[in-house]
């Protein structure tokens, strides 16, 4: 009997142990900064040699890292508990990591776009590695739509441009592509440009997270689309272009007020083009 | 032999290890909830995660039946009463193999089934952009079954020489790890800042070990049945090919060496 009573006072004090420091052990675990959350990453030629015959498992694996990740900041962001920016080259390591060991993982090549471009403006980066995915992915219209839409947004690179949205055009067999390739390949439609993409990538995000953050872009644009179009009807009125936008609201060019989801304040820069003080970022305000 | 092959599946079911490998397989009902964390490839991702399911739960199997039935057949005194019948050692030996691929065939089968309900499962909720090639999937399931089969082989001659459990055990491993890799140093070693980077000696040694190692990422066509990539049947062929030739000359040498071995 003094054989089982032992072991049963050991077991009955690990368990009383256990509960008292399950709660502050999983509240240190739900407070523990995000930032660490990432952590480290072996490189990926170790990755690709340790990773036997479950390449594309791991590769997967960095991905759903990365979005994870990349989701609880935004969560937090929205929430105002973090207000420092994501670890960007982080997260772009990690996945260009992932494509080395499974260069088809199509969430990598859509990840890696929705934030090197428009946080990192890191936008040769994303084109090289789009380029990378296009020679696997070879039916895959995505690809070229995204390298089309950075060749004509960012880079001004407009010949590059048709040629990417061309080719998006012969996968997808649709007409947004052909569209896009013909119709806004001048400086002047780029808000256009950039609606017709953000709103093309909202609906088809099936992520939350993603989802909002394509969301929120597109109300700014929507935003500076309204305040263009009043420019545009002031200078018909006027002849001349608007320096403020409180020109435009005191003329009823632009009515409602105009408002940054972001939290900043729309201001005209000159030859008229429409700017904002949160540069298009949460927290970018304050910069 | 017939006898062997029966003892050795009656062994493996007496072992409660069909019952284990279910338990494991519970894992696969949580697979489409995990795939749809994927933005954009949900049903490649739930096809990822059933091939890698089943080659892990596979290559546990391959590691722990190959590197200890034989050698706990020696440990145990077993193989005396077993030896005593009027079969030779090499027929014991080829039994013994041909008990533990029976059963690994059928569970791959087993584990295969669910992994395509699976699939069609992550289909019905998540309409795929590309349609699955599913006979890419069964080829991927059958041909990873004639790997880790291979790596019983190789597990089986480990225990024919090894006095303790640690030689075929950590021997397996491995060559697991060294036979999926190898076709990439044989590639790196094949291009130009490898010519110049590499010396001789350690080319030869290397090339060396890519002939007597098992090729095992021949065996590896997964990309193929994750994203709907067609097969090359001459590929395919040359695999089975392969993987009798080196299967066979694994088995011939573990069956000289169990015939010399001295049994006390």
């Amino acid at each position: 009997m003094s054989q089982v009573r032992r072991p049963l006072g050991v077991l009955l004090l690990s368990l009383c142990l256990y509960g008292v420091v399950l709660g502050p052990f999983t509240t240190y675990m739900k407070q523990k900064p995000v930032e660490e959350k990432l952590g480290y990453v072996p490189s990926a030629k170790l990755l690709h040699y340790l990773s036997a015959d479950h390449k594309e498992f791991f590769g997967a694996m960095l991905v759903m890292k990365a979005i994870m990740y990349f989701g609880s900041l935004i969560e937090n962001q929205q929430a105002k508990v973090v207000v420092t920016p994501p670890d960007y080259p982080g997260m772009s390591r990690i996945l260009h990591g992932a494509v080395q060991l499974d260069p088809y993982n199509m969430d990598a090549y859509y990840f890696a776009q929705s934030f090197l471009t428009w946080e990192v403006k890191q936008y040769k980066l994303a084109n090289s590695l789009l380029d990378y995915g296009m020679k696997y992915r070879t039916w895959d219209w995505y690809l070229p739509f995204f390298a089309g839409f950075n060749s004509a947004y960012f880079l001004n690179d407009y010949a590059a441009a048709a040629k990417y949205y061309q080719r998006a055009g012969e996968l997808s067999g649709s007409d947004l592509s052909k569209l896009l390739a013909g119709r806004y390949m001048q400086e002047s439609g780029q808000t256009e440009l950039a609606i017709a993409y953000l709103t093309a990538m909202e609906k088809g995000e099936g992520n939350q997270a993603l989802k909002q953050t394509y969301r929120t872009r597109l109300g700014a644009f929507q935003e500076v689309r309204r305040i263009e179009l009043a420019r545009d009807r002031f200078k018909e009125a006027k002849g001349a272009l608007p320096t403020t936008i409180a020109q435009l609201l005191q003329g009823g060019f632009l009515v409602p007020p105009p408002v940054d989801p972001y939290g900043g304040q729309f201001y005209l820069v000159s030859g008229g083009k429409v700017a904002t003080t949160s540069k298009f970022a949460f927290g970018g305000k304050s910069k | 032999m017939k006898t062997i092959i029966n003892i050795t599946l009656k062994g493996i079911f007496r072992d409660r290890i069909f019952q284990g490998i279910m338990v494991l397989a519970a894992l696969f009902l949580f697979i489409p909830s995990a795939a749809s964390l994927s933005m954009r490839q949900v049903t490649e991702l739930s096809i990822t995660l059933s091939l890698s399911l089943i080659s892990f739960i596979l290559l546990l199997l391959s590691v722990f039946l190959g590197a200890i039935s034989i050698w706990k057949d020696i440990e145990r005194r077993y193989t005396f009463s077993v030896l005593s019948l009027p079969i030779s050692r090499t027929e014991y030996l080829v039994g013994r193999f041909c008990g533990i691929a029976l059963f690994m065939l059928l569970t791959a089968l087993i584990l295969g089934g669910i992994a395509l309900s699976v699939t069609k499962f992550a289909t019905v909720i998540y309409p795929p952009a590309r349609p699955i090639l599913w006979s890419a999937i069964i080829a991927s399931i059958l041909f990873s079954a004639l790997k880790y089969i291979m790596l019983v082989a190789v597990a089986m001659l480990l225990a024919t020489v090894g006095t303790s459990f640690f030689l075929p055990v950590f021997g397996t491993v491995c060559t697991y790890l060294a036979g999926s890799i190898t076709q990439q140093v044989y590639d790196y070693l094949h291009t130009p800042s490898a010519e110049k980077a590499v010396s001789l000696f350690i080319k030869k040694v290397a090339l060396f070990l890519y002939y007597l190692l098992p090729n095992l990422s021949a065996f590896d066509f997964r990309v193929n049945a994750i994203y709907a990539l067609p097969l090359n049947p001459y590929g395919m062929l040359v695999s089975v090919l392969y993987f009798v030739a080196y299967t066979s000359i694994l088995l011939a040498v573990g069956a000289i060496l169990l015939g010399r071995r001295e049994m006390k």
